[in-house]
């Protein structure tokens, strides 16, 4: 990514993509989809259940995981909303694996543990230019339990993955997380999406 | 003998028991009670001077962000002639907001109600059938514009007051902006903000993190442990109290309640710690160990912009951590990274309140325009990475607060105080050459003491 300066006012063409941008569908019920959409679920169950080791294994080295902020506009620009130069997340493969060496110790947002949910829907994938890579995009509706507050906090987003075959598995290589909200309700994101 | 203050609250409680100047001590009341909350609307955001943005954000005429001083929405726009206005975004005609977006650009700026327009300045333009006086049959239309706020810009940031004969902004910053200088006034270009602000909402009173925003510096040990366990920040999980990374410098405040914790850097970071600082000049100081964002190129600007005396603090001593009273955090610090290099963190927040138990958390992340791309995106990625959202830092604040606020409606909760006890008295280190009130030393309570005698000032003085 190089960098460019963006003001806050001004939109850029980059700030209306969403969904799926490949031509070539994978079809539902295919193989593919299906080792895909189990592969989510697979994801999904490995951090809802805080097994980080299973789930850090599922992602390549070259990771790029990242949230954009959304805002809101009106009028012509009004589907310009995705601003590609702030984040929530802003991490890679290292940057990770620091965020779950943290999990391990003093992590006071996460001890004693949020229990979460996340449920995983609308999977649609195409093919990439490169062999072997799928992008899958999703809804992630996540539902997070803290504490003894009988309120969960929640947050909804499309992730827009792709995934890498290696060795007969399929291995996150990218994921940008396009939440809903322009103000966050959750109070942090010591969760990953 | 302190003066007494005259607020009091419906049942009889008064600041003063609220607020004991005497004892050092806060009720923990004043974090939920709904008749503080509405005073503190009329006393401090309705008074002081508060953060908005960056001018960066809007840089041509039109442009415009809108923001929120506590729960009033205004608009900030750039007019024909470049100035910067702050406009409350309620339509004067029905009450309803003028300008729905977050952000964008506009000449003109119509209520899709009635359809009344406004310049960007705020002056009233007309309401749609001009021959029929919509506005009003003798109604001066210059009285009809949207109310504006007086506005500021120091170091490229945006700040606004509805107080308009009020104090000016270097009456409003004190002794601080010395020490302030030098970081938002350092270098040629200036700062700009790389994106806009992160937001999210925390179920606390504003004064949960305003008060840690007065430089609370001894939190870092226990709550920000995972800095020591990382191996970022000197020492180790096991010698964490032995070495105190991080608590030794100078603080600096003032009566205005702002605050700025000065440290050494081959103290507070593993990584520096072998750099030997003893004997070397400024420069070669400078050269060793670049402020935070600085460039060893950009180190000539530092000489330009400020004086020799601050560039030698910048060089020995910066300042990294602190806040603006009433509700703003700086951190302008020393990221090192897990791949090895430091090109630091500038972050800012606000803390805007939203109800007596709600506050926004807005992050506004920077870097020196002058700064390479490079530079700009290590930045990018160290600020969110360690503050606002998903800030591995600022994580296990946002889960401490919300606690606090809960223990605070208890019946026996409420009783409680927030202790600041623990002082050190104002003190001039030997050479030192800043103003303000001066805490050298282990980090004390001096500094959030001074945020709550700023608080209670204000609070005192009628609406």
């Amino acid at each position: 990514m190089t960098w460019e300066t963006k003001s806050t006012a001004a939109p850029d063409s980059t700030t209306i993509i969403r969904g799926l941008v490949s031509r070539k569908r994978v079809p539902l019920g295919s193989v593919i989809y299906n080792k895909l959409l189990e592969t989510l679920y697979d994801e999904a169950a490995a951090l809802d259940e805080r097994r980080f080791d299973d789930w850090a294994a599922m992602l390549t080295e070259d990771l790029v995981y990242q949230a954009p902020i959304r805002i809101t506009r009106t009028g012509p620009n009004k589907d310009r909303d995705v601003m590609r130069t702030m984040f929530h997340f802003d991490d890679d493969y290292n940057s990770i694996q620091m965020r779950l060496g943290r999990l391990q110790k003093s992590a006071w947002a996460e001890d004693p543990p949020s229990r979460c949910r996340r449920f995983v829907t609308n999977v649609r994938i195409g093919e990439c230019e490169t062999a072997g890579e799928y992008e899958v995009v999703s809804y992630i509706y996540l539902e997070r339990s803290r504490g003894d507050n009988p309120e969960n906090e929640s947050l909804t987003a499309e992730r827009r993955d792709v995934w890498r075959e290696v060795d007969g598995a399929y291995k996150l290589a990218s994921r940008e997380i396009i939440v809903d909200q322009s103000v966050l309700g959750m109070s942090n994101l010591a969760v990953f999406v | 003998m302190l003066q007494k203050s005259s607020l009091v609250l419906r049942d009889g409680t008064s600041l003063d028991d609220l607020i004991m100047r005497d004892s050092n001590e806060v009720s923990l009341r004043v974090m939920t009670d709904e008749e503080l909350y509405q005073h503190e609307m009329e006393r401090i955001f309705s008074k002081t001077w508060l953060l908005l943005g960056h001018e960066s954000e809007i840089p041509k005429s039109g442009d415009f962000i809108v923001r929120d001083m506590a729960e009033d929405n205004v608009i900030v726009a750039r007019d024909r002639e470049g100035n910067i206005n702050v406009s409350l975004n309620v339509c004067p005609h029905r009450g309803m907001r003028v300008c729905l977006g977050e952000a964008g650009n506009k000449p003109i700026h119509q209520c899709i109600y009635h359809g009344w327009a406004f310049k960007p300045n705020g002056d009233f333009i007309g309401a749609p059938v001009e021959r029929e006086k919509m506005h009003g049959n003798d109604v001066d239309k210059k009285t009809l514009g949207l109310k504006k706020a007086r506005v500021h810009l120091y170091g490229g940031l945006i700040f606004a007051t509805w107080n308009i004969d009020g104090p000016s902004f270097d009456e409003y910053m004190g002794d601080i902006k010395y020490y302030m200088d030098q970081l938002f006034c350092r270098t040629d270009s200036g700062l700009e903000l790389l994106g806009p602000p992160q937001r999210f909402v925390l179920p606390c009173n504003w004064k949960v993190p305003g008060e840690q925003s007065g430089s609370d510096g001894f939190h870092t040990l226990t709550l920000h442990r995972s800095l020591m366990e990382g191996g970022v920040m000197g020492g180790t999980a096991e010698s964490i109290y032995d070495q105190a990374p991080g608590m030794y410098g100078v603080d600096v405040s003032c009566e205005q309640g702002h605050s700025l914790r000065c440290l050494e850097a081959e103290k507070t970071f593993k990584m520096f710690a072998d750099v030997p600082f003893e004997g070397k000049s400024v420069e070669e100081r400078l050269n060793l160990l670049t402020p935070p964002g600085i460039t060893k190129e950009m180190i000539p600007q530092l000489f330009k912009n400020l004086s020799a005396d601050q560039v030698e603090q910048l060089a020995t001593i910066p300042p990294q951590v602190g806040g603006m009273f009433p509700n703003i955090l700086i951190a302008f610090i020393f990221a090192p990274r897990t791949d090895g290099g430091s090109s630091g963190a500038l972050a800012l927040h606000t803390y805007v309140p939203k109800g007596p138990d709600k506050v926004e958390f807005v992050n506004y992340i920077f870097a020196e325009k002058d700064a390479p791309e490079q530079m700009k995106r290590d930045m990018l990625q160290n600020s969110v990475q360690q503050t606002g959202t998903s800030g591995t830092i600022e994580q296990d604040d946002a889960d401490v607060w919300p606690v606090i606020m809960k223990n605070a409606r208890g019946a026996a909760g409420k009783t409680m105080t927030l202790k600041y006890q623990a002082l050190h008295g104002h003190e001039r280190p030997e050479g030192w050459k800043g103003e303000g009130l001066l805490y050298p030393g282990f980090t004390k309570d001096d500094t959030q003491w001074n945020w709550w005698l700023a608080y209670h000032k204000l609070m005192s003085e009628a609406a």
